[in-house]
């Protein structure tokens, strides 16, 4: 049997960022997103360690536990929390200041109204889009059939478009 | 809006990404020991064993420079002595000459160096060493080129550093040692039916043997022998 610590690694290594992005668009805050994604792997590794076998699809169970724990930071704070732009970590993509502005000019006015949509909705534009996880995949890890996903990630494009429009 | 220009918009917040330092420090922290063993394999319990035998091999590498007076000094004997201990009968003259030979050569650099307070210990352990190789060569029933080679070096050497040293080193045994083997070799040959050629070889020889030039007429000794 493979070491539980080494093929943990590899599943931290390949998700740590996505989820962190997860729970950093929910939450618009550096310092919640990393306790939440922190606590999300340490639960996961929790229940991994105990008996491997017993998470059927770790990418789903990583994205659950993180959305679980984005809903119960709501319930228990009552509210959204609001950060500065300059909390948000760009790479380093080469673009001038210049560019660089309007990049993260753009980043705010998306993200805001992302965090302004419905849970499911966001949910499924950031697998899909932000974390390419094909239609399928993202039906798995939601556990929806894949015509319900398309659906509901049709449904969650017309409600920011429409949140994009209000301004 | 089109669609197509919101869908490029979301993808842009792909740049929003977690610190490195925190990326490194939650693993740390939820994993525990795994990720510092994995930057450092050779902490592992299982390469124990092999890093402390690389660790001896390097120290014994490292004594063979070491010189008499100096702490490694004892590691290179032990390597020396383990090689006498598992060579043949016939192999060792040529092995005891060999590190007679080096421990004239420890003799020289300290003499070169000017390492004073080494000289004792160094003249000590030639003469012990020297010693050795007379007893084996006394046991040594036919000279070989390999002891006859080690011999004739073992003299230059001597000779150099004696005159480094300017004084002489006492090696009687194995002198006598040698006298015993030529003067063999030479009554073995007489018994011979030898060449005119080969008897003014062996005569060469016999003149060797009385200017006590033992190495050189072991050289005669052989050349007769081989042809």
């Amino acid at each position: 049997m493979a070491n539980p610590k080494k093929e943990f690694t590899k599943v931290y290594d390949e998700y740590i960022a996505k989820i962190y992005r997860f729970v950093y668009l929910k939450v618009n805050s550096q310092a919640i997103a990393e306790d939440l994604a922190s606590e999300a792997f340490l639960r996961t590794w929790e229940v991994f360690k105990k008996d491997t076998g017993k998470i059927d699809n770790i990418q789903a169970f990583l994205y659950k536990t993180a959305n679980n724990l984005v809903i119960d930071h709501y319930r228990q704070k009552g509210r959204i929390n609001i950060v500065p732009t300059s909390e948000v970590r760009l790479m380093d993509t080469g673009e001038d200041l210049h560019e660089k502005a309007a990049i993260s000019s753009d980043i705010e006015f998306i993200k805001k109204h992302l965090s302004d949509i419905k849970n499911d909705y966001q949910n499924v534009i950031i697998m899909h889009y932000l974390d390419d996880l094909p239609i399928p995949e993202v039906a798995r890890t939601l556990e929806k059939t894949e015509g319900a996903t398309r659906t509901l990630l049709h449904r969650a494009l017309k409600a920011l478009k429409e949140k994009t429009e209000q301004v | 809006m089109t669609q197509e220009e919101l869908i490029t918009k979301i993808k842009d917040l792909k740049a929003v990404e977690p610190s490195n330092n925190w990326v490194l420090s939650t693993k740390n922290r939820i994993l525990g020991t795994e990720t510092r063993t994995e930057l450092f394999p050779f902490f592992k319990p299982v390469y124990a064993g092999l890093f402390c035998l690389l660790f001896l091999i390097g120290l014994f590498e490292i004594s063979q420079d070491a010189l008499p007076g100096e702490s490694l000094y004892y590691l290179k004997k032990i390597t020396e002595k383990s090689q006498v201990f598992l060579s043949s009968e016939a192999e060792k003259p040529s092995l005891n000459l060999a590190q007679a030979n080096k421990r004239l050569e420890e003799l020289d650099k300290i003499a070169r160096k000017n390492e004073v307070q080494k000289l004792a210990p160094a003249i000590d352990e030639f003469q012990a060493t020297v010693s050795e190789a007379a007893k084996s060569l006394s046991k040594v029933k036919k000279v070989d080129e390999q002891i006859v080679a080690q011999a004739r070096k073992l003299d230059e050497n001597k000779e150099r550093v004696e005159q480094t040293l300017a004084t002489k080193i006492e090696t009687d045994d194995y002198y006598n040692a040698l006298a015993v083997i030529v003067k063999r070799e030479i009554s073995d040959l007489e018994a011979k039916d030898l060449t005119d050629q080969e008897k003014a070889g062996l005569e060469q020889a016999k003149q060797y043997l009385e200017q006590e030039d033992y190495s050189e007429a072991l050289i005669t000794i052989l050349e007769i022998s081989q042809r």
